[in-house]
C-alpha cells in the first residue's frame, strides 16, 4: 500500500442495473493520488460499465463516486471531464472527418483547462508529441492505423487536462513492441503527476505497471491488493481459468 | 495565400458582393427584386446551416423565426415604431423563443429532433392564425410611409454579407470546432468536455436571430404578411433544401443553394404551368442530391477538383514507367 493520504477517487457501493442484469454489484475501492490502479476481470465482468459510471456516461443505479472529496453522482459526462476525470474508450471512436490535431484540439479547448490561442496550440503540440502523433497531425483520423488510433484515443483524453486518466484496454490489439511503448507512456504520464486507472487484459502489463488492482467477476469485486498477491489468489485464478479443483474432482 | 487556399471562393465572393452593392445604380427594379430575394435566401440558408449543417441538427421549423421577425416588425411599426428599431426586438424575441424550443427538443436526437421541429413550426403558424392582435389568418399590413426599396435592399445585402462573415469567423474558432464535433459524434464531444446542449442552444439562438432580422426586412419590403406567407411549412422546407443542395456544413454551399433556389423560384413562379409543381421539383432535386452527391454542389466540386491533379500525376507516372 502506498502512503495513506486522502484518496483522489473513492468508489463506494456502486451498483448498476441494466434491466434484469446487475452489471455492477456494490463495488467499492479507493485510489490514491499518482497511483497506477488496474481493474481486471474476465469478459463481461463490468469493468467498462464501471468506467462509464465514473465519468457519468451512464449513471450508477446506487452508490457514490467521490473525486477529490467531491460527489460526482448526478453530474453529466462533460461536467465530470471539466473537473479532471476522463476515460478512453475500448472501441475507439475518433471524429473521423477531422484531422488528428483537431481531434486533440476539441479536448484542449473544452476540457478542464479551456485553453485558447497560442496556449491552446502549444498544448495540442505537447499532447501530439507525447503520444507520438506529430507526423500525423494533419491526417484525417479516419485513415489512421489501429496503433495510431489507440494513441489518438489517449491523446484526446490527455488533451482535456485530466488529473485522473482512465484507460480502457489501450493495449488491446497492439504488437509486443507497441505494448512496450504504451507501458512506457503510462509510466511517463504517472511521473508527470497523473493518477491512472486502467482496464487491461495483458497480464504482463498489469503486473509490470500496477501499484494495486481490483478484480471484478460478474459485477462483484472478488479481490483487491498488490499484483503479486492478487494474481496468485485462487479465487482470481478460478475466475479467469475456471475452477480447476472442481474439474479435477469430476475427472 | 493561405487564406485564399482555405477559401477559394473568397475572390469571386468579394467581386460578387461588390457587384451587389453597386447594382442599385445600374440595374432595373425587376433585377434588383430578384437580387433582394437571393440575399434573403442567403441569410436563411447560411444561418440555418450553422445549426443544421455544422452541428447536424436538422430543424424543419425555421419559418417560425422568419415569422417572429416579420410579425414583430409589422406589429411594432403599427404601434408607431420606426421599422429599423423593430429589427433588434424581433431578433431578441426569436433568440429567446429558440431557447424555449431548444431546451426540450435538443434532448432528442437525429430524426426525432427534426420531427419535433415540424411540430413547433406548425404550432406557431396555427397560433398566429388564431390570435386577434396578429390579424388572424388574413394577416397584417405595414403602416403607410414605411416602404423604401433601396434602403431595404442594402440592409438585406448587408445582412447576408454579415451572416457569411459571422459564420466564417465562428468556423475558425472554438465554437465552430465544437459544432463539428457534435455533428460527427455527440457522445464523443461530451466525453471531451463539450456541453452539447449549451453549444446547440447558442447556435440555435444565433441562427434564429439572423433569420428573424431577415423576416423583419421581408415584412418591410412586402408591406403585408400573413401566417400563410411567413409561417409556411414550404418556407421551412426551402430553408433546409438550400444548404442541402448546395453543401451542408460549408461556407459556400448555402450561398450556391440560395442562388439556385431563388433562380428556380423566380422561373417557376413566373410560369403558370410550373407554379403549383415547384415542391415536386424541389423534392426531385433533393432525391437526386441524396442519391448521387450527399455533400451537394460543394461535394461535386471537390470531387471534380480532386480528379484533375490525380489524372495528371498518373499520366506522369505512366510516362516514367514507359521510358
Amino acid at each position: 500500500m502506498p502512503a495513506e493520504s486522502a484518496p483522489i477517487l473513492a468508489v463506494s457501493s456502486v451498483s448498476k442495473r441494466f434491466g434484469g442484469l446487475l452489471a455492477l454489484d456494490t463495488v467499492s475501492f479507493q485510489v490514491q493520488p499518482k497511483e497506477i490502479f488496474s481493474v481486471i476481470g474476465p469478459n463481461g465482468a463490468g469493468k467498462t460499465t464501471l468506467f462509464s459510471c465514473l465519468v457519468g456516461a451512464v449513471h450508477p443505479t446506487s452508490g457514490s463516486v467521490r473525486f477529490r472529496g467531491q460527489e460526482l453522482s448526478g453530474l453529466r459526462n462533460d461536467q465530470i471531464v471539466t473537473r479532471g476525470l476522463v476515460r478512453t474508450h475500448q472501441i475507439v471512436k475518433p471524429f473521423r472527418d477531422m484531422t488528428v490535431a483537431d481531434n486533440v484540439r476539441v479536448g484542449v479547448l473544452y476540457g478542464r483547462l479551456r485553453l485558447r490561442g497560442a496556449k491552446a496550440r502549444e498544448q495540442v503540440d505537447e499532447v501530439l508529441g507525447r503520444t507520438q502523433l506529430v507526423h500525423r497531425a494533419d491526417a484525417k483520423a479516419g485513415v489512421l492505423s489501429i496503433g495510431e488510433l489507440k494513441r489518438l484515443e489517449i491523446a484526446r483524453a490527455l488533451a482535456t487536462g485530466p488529473e485522473v486518466l482512465c484507460l480502457d484496454e489501450v493495449m488491446g490489439g497492439l504488437n509486443p513492441a507497441e505494448i512496450q511503448q504504451a507501458m512506457a507512456l503510462v509510466r511517463a504520464l504517472r511521473d508527470t503527476g497523473l493518477t491512472i486507472l486502467m482496464i487491461e487484459h495483458h497480464v504482463h502489463a498489469v503486473a509490470g505497471l500496477s501499484d494495486r488492482l481490483v478484480v471484478l467477476n460478474f459485477g462483484k469485486k472478488i479481490a483487491e491488493g498488490q499484483p503479486g498477491e492478487v494474481l496468485r489468489d485462487p479465487a482470481v485464478v478460478a475466475a479467469y481459468l475456471g475452477d480447476e479443483t472442481k474439474e479435477e474432482a469430476r475427472a | 495565400m493561405g487564406l485564399l487556399r482555405r477559401h477559394p471562393a473568397l475572390v469571386p465572393g468579394l467581386l460578387f458582393s461588390a457587384a451587389l452593392l453597386v447594382a442599385p445604380a445600374l440595374a432595373e427594379r425587376g433585377t434588383l427584386n430578384d437580387l433582394w430575394n437571393m440575399a434573403f435566401f442567403v441569410v436563411l440558408a447560411a444561418a440555418w446551416n450553422l445549426l443544421g449543417g455544422f452541428a447536424g441538427q436538422v430543424s424543419l421549423g425555421y419559418s417560425a423565426f422568419v415569422g417572429i421577425g416579420a410579425y414583430t416588425t409589422v406589429l411594432l411599426a403599427n404601434a408607431g415604431w420606426s421599422p429599423w428599431l423593430t429589427l433588434p426586438v424581433g431578433a431578441a424575441l426569436a433568440a429567446a423563443f429558440s431557447v424555449v424550443v431548444g431546451l426540450p427538443t435538443f434532448r432528442l436526437r437525429g430524426p426525432y429532433f427534426t420531427i419535433a421541429t415540424i411540430g413547433v413550426g406548425e404550432a406557431v403558424r396555427v397560433i398566429a392564425s388564431g390570435l386577434e392582435f396578429t390579424g388572424g389568418s388574413s394577416g397584417v399590413r405595414m403602416p403607410p410611409g414605411t416602404f423604401d426599396f433601396n434602403s431595404n435592399y442594402y440592409a438585406m445585402v448587408g445582412l447576408a454579407l454579415f451572416t457569411l462573415g459571422l459564420v466564417a469567423w465562428l468556423q475558425q474558432h472554438a465554437f465552430g470546432l465544437a459544432l463539428e464535433a457534435i455533428r460527427q459524434d455527440i457522445d464523443g464531444a461530451e466525453a471531451l468536455g463539450v456541453n452539447s446542449t449549451e453549444v446547440k442552444l447558442q447556435a440555435h439562438a444565433i441562427s434564429s436571430a439572423l433569420v428573424a432580422l431577415a423576416g423583419g426586412l421581408f415584412a418591410t419590403n412586402f408591406q403585408y404578411i400573413s401566417p400563410g406567407s411567413v409561417f409556411d411549412f414550404r418556407l421551412s422546407l426551402t430553408i433546409v433544401l438550400m444548404p442541402i443542395v448546395g453543401g451542408m456544413g460549408t461556407l459556400t454551399g448555402p450561398v450556391l443553394g440560395a442562388m439556385l433556389f431563388s433562380y428556380l423560384q423566380i422561373k417557376l413562379l413566373a410560369s403558370p404551368a410550373l407554379r403549383d409543381s415547384y415542391l415536386f421539383i424541389y423534392g426531385g432535386l433533393l432525391i437526386v442530391v441524396m442519391l448521387f452527391e450527399p455533400k451537394g454542389i460543394m461535394g461535386l466540386w471537390e470531387r471534380l477538383w480532386s480528379k484533375l491533379p490525380r489524372r495528371r500525376t498518373t499520366a506522369i507516372a505512366e510516362a516514367r514507367r514507359a521510358s
